[in-house]
């Protein structure tokens, strides 16, 4: 067996070669294919110099240098498959409408989780203001009521509009991933979230009816509602699916089960995410617009066949080779 | 199991080698850098539009859509186009992996970030701190789902072979063993030990104190100097070609 001083003077000027074409980063790939070629061998010897390295018991940086060089060499080497702009248009296309329908039974569960909250939430406000202020603070109670006193027939200056329309992406958004991102502790949170916001929600709705103004609100909501409401329904969709990966394994460890199922549950957060950011420019500039009412429900109808026909109809064509590989069973 | 933060990756091709994992510190530091990068981004691009726009309503809500923007797809950005590794993880060495070692793809990145949500809650990381606190290799929520971890990369040198001062004479080498019966381990933790250069002297004869008597008893020697006495043991194991005690040399 060599003595580590001659192994290290013998394979330094490899292990230094492949460090310095290790450290061109993204570079690396455009090099001409002679050089990767010439990487992928030291690799190699690498990987060989590393076992041999451990076996004789060489010191402790020699390996540490070694485990370093194999691991970056490894990771350059094996890149990932660049995500492509198409993937993007194949997600909005196909792949989340898809996925969306493949788990329409627990769509309907997240549809219920929400909307019977929400009747209830309507009934209650509508009998009683007490019950509403048990829900919603009661700054924010006397806010909406004036807002929706209002109505919106005057219209309103275009920098509210924009603020308005960052404020419901920053915070609808920001709750539709909340409402995902919970369902990660099997599925309780996107229960809570879901049944929390259809509480909410039709608690306002029931005050603002309830007091007289139900024409307002409905011609301010019903055209952004289409995409928002659906959209957060959707994202408590990803989170139940997640959750439930992780009860029923299917015969893989929980974990194990999560990961097969978490690429079908990114189609339906990012596509639940781009719905929302329709929704927040609608709200934003079409809803508090001064259009007249019948415009505005003529609008509404509109967003609700586009939104039930894109979910119901995008994709079916070709759906058999789009299947997941994620469901094949080890 | 050793009790480190190193993980064993085991490629296709049955190449073994170690990743250190990265500690919620270190992460939190370079958490840190990042929140400072954005913020700063986003108060930047206010002043500018500020100057630009004059109109606070629209500046305030291009500034929450660029703060949205930031918040959600800074990460993915910077891990799938910087192989893994956001402005902040660069400035600590850090990068994140798949579990087999290879580079993140884009949708591992979306979901260790979206699942940010759960590892956030109900405030400043608590649950993912916790959920770190009990996994062997420190993944938070968002990195179990997608199956990422986040290494620690430091560039590591062959560093010069250790030497002993004064050197040692042949009577303080008297009794020594021509080869020491100590196991690759042991021999390990002894290079380890002298190669520490941080400890302070009174730490330094403190840890020699623990390990000098055993050793200095299976070899038969007396100790007067516990430190001297361990350096002039690597020096003798040094000097026979690093055999490995338990296995057949190769």
């Amino acid at each position: 067996m060599r003595p580590q001083d001659e192994f290290v003077a013998a394979r330094q000027p490899d292990w230094a070669e492949l460090e310095q074409l290790l450290a061109l980063g993204r570079g690396f790939r455009k090099l001409p294919p002679v050089s990767i070629a010439r990487a992928a061998t030291i690799y190699r010897a690498v990987s060989s110099d590393l076992m041999r390295a451990q076996a004789a018991g060489y010191s402790p940086d020699v390996i540490a240098l070694l485990d370093g060089l194999a691991a970056r060499a490894h990771n350059t080497l094996y890149s990932a498959p660049p995500y492509r702009m198409r993937a993007v248009w194949e997600l909005v296309a196909a792949d989340f409408p898809r996925t969306l329908r493949r788990h329409a039974r627990f769509f309907a569960l997240a549809v219920a989780l929400f909307v019977l909250p929400g009747v209830l939430g309507f009934a209650g406000a509508m009998r009683s203001r007490a019950f509403a202020l048990q829900i919603l603070p009661a700054e924010s109670v006397e806010q909406m009521e004036e807002a929706y006193a209002e109505g919106f027939g005057k219209g309103r200056k275009a920098g509210v509009n924009t603020f308005m329309t960052g404020f419901y992406v920053f915070h609808n958004v920001g709750i539709a991933f909340q409402c995902f991102a919970t369902g990660v502790l099997f599925g309780l949170g996107s229960v809570f979230f879901l049944v929390y916001n259809g509480l909410t929600i039709g608690a306002v709705a029931g005050l603002v009816t309830a007091a007289g103004h139900g024409r307002n609100l409905l011609t301010f909501t019903c055209t952004h509602g289409a995409f928002e409401l659906t959209a957060i329904v959707i994202a408590g969709t990803a989170g139940i699916v997640m959750g439930y990966a992780l009860v029923d394994t299917r015969g893989r460890t929980r974990l194990g089960s999560l990961q097969a199922r978490a690429r079908e549950i990114v189609y339906l957060v990012v596509g639940a995410a781009l719905m929302l950011l329709v929704a927040a420019g609608i709200e934003g500039f079409w809803s508090p617009s001064g259009l007249p009412d019948r415009v505005k429900w003529g609008g509404a109808i509109v967003a609700y066949l586009l939104v039930i026909s894109y979910l119901t109809f995008a994709g079916r064509s070709g759906q058999a080779r789009g299947e997941p590989q994620a469901e094949a069973r080890p | 199991m050793p009790l480190d933060n190193t993980t064993e990756v085991e490629t296709p091709e049955h190449v073994r080698f170690r990743y250190r994992v990265a500690g919620p510190v270190r992460r939190m530091l370079a958490y840190l850098i990042d929140l400072l990068i954005r913020g700063l981004a986003v108060l930047a691009l206010g002043i500018v539009l500020a100057i630009a726009l004059g109109d606070a309503d629209a500046v305030g809500g291009v500034m929450l859509i660029v703060a949205f923007a930031l918040e959600w797809g800074y990460y993915v950005f910077f891990e799938t186009t910087g192989d893994g590794r956001s402005l902040g993880k660069r400035a600590l060495s850090l990068r994140v992996v798949k579990e087999g070692g290879f580079p993140i793809s884009f949708m591992d990145s979306v979901l260790r970030n979206l699942l940010r949500g759960a590892d956030f809650l109900p405030v400043g990381y608590v649950i993912g701190l916790f959920v770190m606190a009990g996994d062997s290799r420190f993944r938070r929520l968002g990195d179990r789902v997608a199956g990422t971890l986040v290494v620690v990369e430091e560039r590591s040198r062959v560093a010069a072979p250790l030497t002993i001062t004064p050197p040692p004479t042949a009577a303080e080498l008297e009794g020594f063993p021509q080869r020491p019966p100590l196991s690759a381990s042991e021999r390990e933790t002894l290079e380890l030990y002298l190669r520490r250069v941080d400890l302070t002297a009174a730490r330094r004869e403190e840890l020699a104190q623990m390990i000098a008597p055993a050793l200095a008893q299976r070899i038969g020697v007396t100790v007067k100097d516990p430190v001297r006495f361990l350096a002039l043991l690597h020096h003798r194991v040094a000097a026979t070609a690093r055999p490995r005690a338990d296995r057949v040399p190769v």
